[in-house]
């Protein structure tokens, strides 16, 4: 889901620019204010770890491998803003070293793996939670976050693709989601057996941080949810609907629209030679709300089979 | 990803190399700003781009072949999603854009990243005023992705040498027992470096 | 004479409740090289923390740790930490910084020092510790007895009065170890050295410190204590090779 460089336009670079930096910024202070001391290098070390874990390739249908992105599961092991810290870290060395995910695309990045993908994550998980504790309510939250966070990122991946006048919607949108409906299925499965390992081996690494005062986490959830609603706003959904392009028309208002290179296909919307493209979006749309339900139906499977009855009570207690 | 191709080049001496990170930072983030706003109608601003990376790769003397194996690497990432524009109209000039664009700027980060030892990028940063908070965590981050890397060798190794029947089931339980087994030794392993920090004054 | 290094009566318990430290008492002559050994679980490590002040984690008790005569106390925490300099066991853990020149050059700079004064001090500190001209290294690229060594060029360089070192010796190979030693014989400072590896305390230390189940249970010159079978046994250690010969056959 690395986007490389040349597939942004210049606006939608400026966009997703400005709402990287203005999330990582919001994460930085938030973490800044209420981590402890001497949990500083934990943020290196679980970039780090972040880092060694997503080289391990999972296999997916077909002969096709995915790799863990990470989001959800370093959300609950060490709360949302340390997560989008720890993410963008992660996603600024691979930019810089690897030449994985492109410079001028790392915004896109941020926003997409760092952000949507831990924060909308993590408030999926938390809406979950608050339903189903005990160990059990853990791994069918976690696994139902992870999944759902995968395919919000790709979705949002799309949008900006989309926004570019590199890919039509039309044609990427059923492309992407489908495929991140399946590589989601993976990511959640790791994230639920890892933290379900973790919250055995040691109950108190999960979600311990530092309990942040009732107050501070609306604060939180408030200023990422106006950040990824932003977002979606901006760049995905003028697409999903007859809605008008809103980024065309800030880039307008901003008066850069000029400056941004000519968009590749000149009528996104255009007449498409692929019959039934049109349908394949609304049988993506359909796919997915069925896959919500199914992977929930999983995910609560999974955390059945993993957890026995006798074990469920020795859990950390819901929060 | 393999890590023995992580910065691999970045210590050799050479015109570019010896150039200043921040200068280096410049010129590459100002390429790929370049490349990518071309428009797809100027080849000829495309071959300039071309050109210039191409008389920085020959000066830093990083052996060709390097290039060629990095981009097949990363190569895939770029191919998956571009195959998509191919269906739509004009999708083969997309796509054909695309790829010039992106390899051009592959190149151009690659050549940097082999010229430039991080640790230089990272007191860029630092003089920029990026906050410290992100800036210690990268410095850790880079420091100890190669002590992490080698303790998910040597697990799966371990396990792999225990591990007598391919199950798909098996396959996902010993992977997930290597990550969580992984970030509680990384979380054991911060605790220890937070003491050795304090221990030299560290305030 | 003050002794360098003093405890009184240092107690410590985990928060899981475990004793680590029960009572421990002795002290340290300044330029005195001290080994300190027991078996795993005896409470070494524990008590190196302690020496710095990183356990316990409130210092709000009576002071039980005296460096110079100097109680270790939140007020001279900070005078404290630049005294007793710490070598721990896993180097990756004490090598934290991106080269070695700023992992060398950061505790003098936590005291203030900067510009060439700094490099300056970098320098020394990496001749000390026998690897001058390494500033530009990557600890990635280091050998495991190199990276020990810029760990204790690391402490060399805060100049401390009091060297601590947990398992200098251990995974290194033969000519590691013997030019480590070479190196901490060159080192003025009063040194406590916690150790499995005796031959190192027999070469180094004259005299040695027994500890088990967080206890002092032996405290005297290394000869007689370490050929001492019976207290070796007991404690989970063994009379080294090199002492064999002091057996009266």
């Amino acid at each position: 889901m690395h986007i490389p460089d040349g597939f942004l336009d210049a606006k939608t670079v400026v966009a997703t620019g400005a709402l990287a930096t203005g999330g990582l910024g919001f994460a930085l202070r938030q973490v800044g204010a209420r981590l402890p001391r001497r949990r500083v290098p934990l943020m290196g070390l679980a970039a780090a770890f972040v880092f060694a874990a997503q080289m391990l390739n999972f296999p997916v249908a077909g002969g096709t491998s995915g790799h863990l992105v990470g989001g959800v599961l370093t959300a609950v092991l060490l709360g949302p803003s340390a997560a989008v810290v720890v993410l963008s870290a992660v996603l600024i060395v691979q930019c810089f070293l690897f030449a994985d995910g492109g410079v001028l695309a790392l915004g896109a990045n941020i926003f997409n793996m760092a952000i949507v993908n831990s924060v909308a994550g993590y408030g999926i998980y938390r809406a979950v939670r608050r339903l189903f504790g005990g160990l059990r309510g853990l791994v069918l939250a976690s696994a139902f976050a992870a999944w759902c966070a995968t395919v919000l990122a790709a979705v949002c991946c799309t949008g900006q693709l989309a926004s570019s006048g590199t890919v039509a919607w039309v044609v990427a949108f059923p492309a992407m989601a489908n495929v991140h409906m399946l590589i989601g299925l993976g990511e959640a499965l790791i994230t639920a057996l890892v933290i379900a390992g973790v919250a055995r081996a040691r109950p108190e690494l999960v979600e311990e941080g530092a309990p942040p005062r009732v107050g501070e986490r609306y604060v939180e959830f408030a200023g990422f949810g106006v950040l990824v609603a932003l977002g979606l706003a901006l760049l995905v959904a003028p697409h999903a609907s007859s809605l008008p392009d809103g980024l065309e028309k800030v880039a307008a208002a901003l008066g850069f629209e000029h400056k941004a290179a000519q968009p590749l296909v000149a009528a996104p919307f255009g007449d498409y030679h692929l019959p039934g493209v049109k349908s394949a979006v609304w049988a993506t749309a359909w796919a997915g709300a069925i896959g919500t339900v199914v992977v929930f139906a999983l995910a609560w499977l999974l955390a059945r089979s993993l957890v026995p009855k006798s074990r469920d009570d020795a859990a950390p207690p819901r929060r | 990803m393999r890590l023995d191709l992580l910065d691999h080049h970045s210590r050799l001496d050479s015109p570019i190399h010896r150039l200043p990170a921040a200068v280096k930072l410049v010129a590459a983030v100002g390429l790929v700003v370049a490349t990518v706003l071309l428009p797809a109608s100027r080849p000829a601003g495309f071959a300039l781009v071309a050109a210039a990376v191409a008389v920085a790769a020959v000066l830093s003397r990083i052996p060709p072949a390097f290039f060629g194996k990095r981009l097949l690497l990363l190569e895939p990432l770029a191919l998956g999603v571009a195959v998509l524009a191919i269906f739509q109209p004009g999708g083969w000039r997309v796509f054909a854009t695309v790829m010039v664009r992106t390899n051009l700027c592959l190149l151009t980060m690659i050549l940097l990243s082999n010229t430039t030892p991080f640790a230089d990028v990272l007191r860029v940063l630092q003089r920029v005023r990026v906050p410290p908070l992100l800036v210690t965590t990268l410095a850790l981050m880079y420091r100890y992705l190669f002590v992490l890397a080698d303790e998910v060798g040597r697990m799966g190794r371990a396990r792999a040498s225990r591990t007598f029947s391919p199950q798909r089931g098996v396959a996902w339980r010993s992977l997930a027992g290597i990550v969580s087994q992984l970030f509680i030794r990384s979380t054991e392993r911060a605790e220890r470096i937070y003491a050795a920090m304090c221990a030299r004054g560290w305030q | 004479m003050t002794p360098a290094l003093e405890l009184r009566n240092l107690c410590f318990r985990y928060p899981d409740g475990t004793e680590a430290l029960r009572a421990v008492s002795f002290a340290v002559g300044e330029g005195d090289c001290v080994g300190l050994i027991g078996p795993n679980g005896a409470g070494k490590s524990t008590l190196m923390l302690h020496l710095n002040g990183i356990l316990p984690e409130r210092l709000d008790g009576e002071p039980t740790v005296f460096v110079g005569g100097r109680p270790l106390t939140a007020a001279n925490l900070t005078a404290i930490r630049r005294d007793v300099g710490l070598l721990f066991q896993d180097p990756d853990d004490q090598l934290f910084c991106p080269t070695v020149f700023e992992d060398v050059a950061f505790g003098p700079q936590q005291f203030g020092l900067g510009g060439d004064a700094l490099a300056a001090r970098v320098g020394d500190a990496l001749a000390r510790a026998g690897i001058r001209g390494y500033e530009k290294r990557q600890p990635h690229h280091l050998s495991h007895g190199q990276k020990r060594r810029v760990c204790l060029a690391g402490v060399l360089a805060c100049e401390p009065r009091v060297l601590v070192l947990d398992e200098p010796t251990s995974d290194l190979d033969p000519r590691g170890k013997r030019e480590l030693k070479a190196v901490l014989r060159q080192i003025p400072a009063t040194k406590l050295i916690a150790t499995h590896d005796l031959e190192l305390v027999v070469e180094l230390c004259p005299r040695v410190i027994v500890m088990d189940e967080g206890r002092v249970v032996a405290d005297g010159p290394t000869l007689s204590l370490l050929s001492d079978e019976a207290l070796m046994l007991a404690h989970g250690l063994e009379k080294p090779h090199s002492l064999q010969h002091h057996h009266p056959h």
